[in-house]
């Protein structure tokens, strides 16, 4: 579903520039759960804007289902972004002056979707989230679990295949995040959610099927749950991260 | 569920006006402001007031031009600045798929919501301070006032219109941004450095001494005569705010760093960080705002000297109903006085000659003989008693007595005195006179042809008897004001006869005096107002927008153990810092050049409530007053949402 290759990002100008990511390549496939797990400063939120298209790559390449993100005009990118991406930030990014409801269904009724319809797939959506009862509530009225598990819905109420999550659990407690995560786990085991998830948490990325490492902006290490049970594979990150340099003190 | 791109851009709207509630309230002031004077515009009322008039809807336009860019800086500043603040959501509308001329769109449909209806808000009380302009022009021209509410509809448009060259200038400039923004930037603005302008300590000492010597050049060179030299001064005193202010935000702390027994010396930290981070990025908005600041308060000061002087030769040239006077010994009047029996019914009236004097005591003392201001007289001017008593009942006035072997003096009140002082008799046809007292009430004493120029003699009649006649004079009390007509009349009689002559009444010189009071008062409060109340918005949106930031930080103060009583303290030793930084300047610069402008005209105009130091004391006050509507809604403000509760 997604190809990454040999994609380099740069900051900075002549006289000091900074290596953001080097020569980072790896696919996710359609229905994977993948999480990117890195230190501070390791190039995993530059990683996972490049993918999102709110940054822009210096060289490399990025696919999703063939099409070339970078190829795309800016009427186009809005499109893909609508269709094809959900994001998920630590910090919600949802609109105060919208309710829970218009929240999720924002970008379909803009789309000039049939209000009804859009009615019905935000229910849909909010029912299997959970949120039913917060629809017609403000996002300054709800805890942060229900802001992020909106922004999941949001996410993924006009059938977008890949959700990229920033940090999600980030501003969560250990209870809401704990929540959110089998969310976001039923999303990609019952519904067949692509989700792309960068995480400094080892908690979190246990929750994925597989995990990648970053450091100083390449691909570390990877690492595959398999059949293993998730206490399991948390314990496997920790080890990684470990290794990876005294990174554990970053971990719940 | 139907949102909209409208319906979500009201909702954005009705939240922008009420977190930049100061803002909106300001824009509605702008549109009541631009509405009411557009008003007088098209006033026929007004225009038909008098001759004068006919240039007030001009002034007006031209003054609107001004305040047309100045609120349109005023609102592409706050857009953009708002714009700037909502980087985030802008960035998530951007992120879930609206395309960027979409965001334009709900951007531009919330201002227009905005504005819309602070235009229409705006409206409806500029219609309240228009019948105040009208009672306040009636008043001038003595008229009587009615209320009469109503809306002048080429006004309405004519404000749309310039409310809409102001919202379309501002939203094109948000329109490129945004078209422009990359989600990245947007999303994470807030975590955006800022940049000081300013860093090596020594370039910014050079500077602000530069400045400041520039100032105080420039200051003075924008009091010569001069224009070309005026408008060098305008230049050196914009470089010397931006120099200033660039190189003392910056320095701020520097200056603290190096003396860290007074940074941590009671609140001083505390408030000395709160306002650096702000200063130090802010020289630029900061020199603007005290440039803008200087032009109101010269203006405010302006419109009063000019109102003063205005006001003050009406007074002189309206002490008679009717007053012409022509120079030379022969009488010249004949037909002015026939236009007058002919057109102009008067109670009383009085053809007379004022003489000359066989020496010139008084001048001589007064030493008036190259005195810029003073007209030709080369010996005393006097009167004669029978004539000045029957000037002052024509004039109005209370009679007074003449005592054997006396004179009196009628004196402007700039001279009296100085005349007060001498008690030597003087000499005249043979006779010693003593003073017999000094009397200053308005009496055409301004020019050549006149009751004396600043001073007259008032001598027994038989003591003039025998003195060389300087000119004629007529003086009239009307039955009815003299119509304007009537004195254009009389003034091309007079030109026929007379090299020098002078027609005067008392209508036409109070009608002159609103007028000419009208046309430069009106524009130039027009503009002060305007530039006051943008850029302490300016200042407030500013301040206003930490309101987050210091929350966090007094209630991270209160679990320090910081009193509330203390933080209350430093909240406003940081304010009051904020708000005098700007307002500084203007005083240092706008007080010595109004002073000096107030001194200009002729002697014994700028008297009583138009003296130098009232006319100073009134620009300061009519400025501070309006500036600290502004610092108080904003202390208000911002005490309220950032101090912790009260336990």
């Amino acid at each position: 579903m997604l190809q990454v290759r040999n994609i380099e990002k740069y900051y900075g100008n002549k006289n000091n520039v900074t290596k953001a990511l080097d020569r980072v390549s790896f696919d996710v496939g359609a229905g994977e759960f993948l999480a990117i797990m890195g230190a501070s400063g390791s190039g995993k939120t530059t990683l996972l804007n490049c993918i999102s298209t709110i940054d822009t790559i210096s060289a490399g390449k990025i696919l999703l289902d063939g099409t070339s993100v970078a190829d795309l005009s800016q009427a186009e990118l809005a499109k893909f972004r609508r269709e094809r991406l959900g994001f998920v930030f630590q910090d919600f990014n949802l609109l105060d002056t919208l309710t829970v409801e218009e929240n999720i269904g924002l970008a379909l009724a803009l789309d000039h979707a049939d209000p009804a319809a859009v009615q019905r797939q935000v229910r849909d959506v909010a029912q299997k989230l959970g949120i039913t009862d917060i629809l017609e509530k403000f996002p300054y009225q709800v805890s942060g679990g229900q802001k992020q598990r909106t922004a999941c819905a949001r996410a993924i109420v006009a059938g977008q295949s890949l959700l990229l999550a920033d940090e999600p659990t980030g501003a969560l407690d250990s209870k809401a995040s704990k929540n959110l995560l089998e969310i976001m786990d039923a999303m990609n085991r019952d519904m067949g959610t692509t989700i792309l998830m960068v995480t400094h948490d080892a908690y979190s990325a246990s929750y994925a099927k597989r995990v990648l490492f970053l450091k100083d902006g390449r691909v570390f290490n990877e690492l595959l749950r398999g059949d293993r049970g998730r206490p399991v594979f948390y314990h496997e990150i920790l080890d990684v991260l470990a290794a990876l340099g005294g990174d554990v003190s970053d971990v719940i | 569920m139907s949102v909209t791109l409208s319906k979500l851009s009201l909702r954005n709207a009705k939240r922008q006006a009420k977190d930049y509630l100061i803002y909106f309230v300001t824009v509605v002031m702008a549109a009541a402001l631009l509405y009411s004077f557009n008003g007088l515009v098209f006033s026929q009322e007004i225009d038909a007031l008098s001759r004068g008039m006919a240039m007030l809807p001009m002034m007006i336009v031209l003054a609107s031009i001004v305040v047309v860019c100045v609120f349109g800086w005023l609102v592409a500043y706050a857009t953009r600045f708002m714009l700037l603040r909502r980087g985030r959501e802008l960035g998530t509308y951007l992120l879930i798929g609206l395309e960027s001329k979409q965001v334009v769109r709900l951007f531009f449909l919330e201002n227009l919501a905005v504005g819309g209806c602070a235009l229409a808000m705006g409206v409806g009380l500029g219609g309240l301070l228009y019948q105040a302009f009208r009672a306040m022009v009636l008043a001038m021209f003595g008229l009587p006032y009615r209320f009469a509410f109503g809306f002048s509809l080429p006004a309405v448009g004519l404000t749309a219109a310039y409310f809409a060259l102001i919202y379309l200038y501002a939203l094109r400039r948000s329109r490129k941004y945004i078209r422009r923004a990359n989600i990245r930037d947007l999303l994470y603005f807030d975590r955006q450095n800022e940049g000081t302008v300013i860093r090596t300590g020594k370039g910014r000492q050079a500077l602000f001494a530069l400045s400041i010597l520039l100032g105080i050049a420039g200051t003075v060179l924008l009091m010569m005569p001069d224009l070309t030299l005026a408008v060098i001064g305008a230049g050196c005193v914009i470089a010397a705010l931006f120099g200033s202010f660039l190189s003392f935000a910056s320095g701020v702390p520097a200056f603290f760093d190096k003396r860290p027994a007074r940074k941590y010396k009671g609140q001083n930290l505390l408030v000395f960080r709160s306002l650096t981070a702000k200063l130090a990025t802010m020289g630029v908005l900061m020199a603007t705002i005290s440039m803008i600041f200087t032009a109101t308060l010269i203006s405010e000061g302006t419109g009063l000297v000019f109102r003063g002087l205005f006001l003050g030769r009406a007074a002189e040239d309206s002490c008679f109903d009717l007053y012409i006077s022509i120079d030379g010994e022969q009488m010249g009047l004949e037909s002015c006085l026939d236009y007058v029996r002919e057109h102009i019914p008067t109670e009383r009236s009085l053809l007379y000659s004022i003489y000359r004097s066989e020496n010139a005591q008084l001048l001589e003392y007064l030493d008036l003989e190259d005195d810029a201001f003073h007209y030709d007289y080369a010996q005393d001017p006097v009167l004669r008693y029978s004539d000045y008593a029957a000037l002052r009942a024509i004039a109005g006035y209370p009679p007074v007595e003449l005592a054997l072997g006396q004179y009196l003096l009628h004196t402007q009140p700039h001279v009296a005195g100085r005349l007060r002082d001498r008690r030597d008799p003087i000499a005249l046809g043979g006779k010693t006179l003593a003073p017999g007292g000094i009397h200053t009430e308005p009496l055409m004493q301004s020019f050549g042809v006149s009751n004396g120029t600043w001073y007259a003699l008032v001598v027994p009649d038989e003591a003039a008897e025998g003195l060389a006649v300087h000119h004629w004079a007529y003086a009239a009390k009307t039955a009815q004001p003299v119509p304007e007509q009537d004195f254009y009349d009389l003034t091309v009689l007079a030109d026929q006869v007379g090299f020098e002559w002078q027609v005067a009444t008392k209508a036409h010189a109070e009608a002159e005096a609103a007028s000419q009071t009208a046309l430069c008062v009106f524009p130039l409060y027009y503009l002060a107002l305007s530039l006051t109340m943008t850029a302490a918005t300016i200042l407030t949106i500013q301040q206003l927008s930490e309101s987050d930031r210091y929350r966090k930080q007094f209630a991270l103060l209160q679990k320090l153990g910081m009193d509330r009583r203390e933080m209350a303290k430093a909240l406003r030793t940081q304010f009051a810092i904020y708000y005098a930084m700007p307002a500084i300047p203007p005083v240092l610069i706008g007080v010595p050049f109004i002073v000096h402008l107030a001194q200009l005209p002729e002697p014994g105009v700028m008297v009583g409530a138009n003296a130098p130091f009232a006319i100073l004391c009134s620009a300061l006050a009519v400025f501070f007053l309006i500036y600290t509507v502004y610092i108080a809604l904003a202390y208000i403000s911002l005490k309220r949402n950032v101090l912790p509760e009260a336990v």
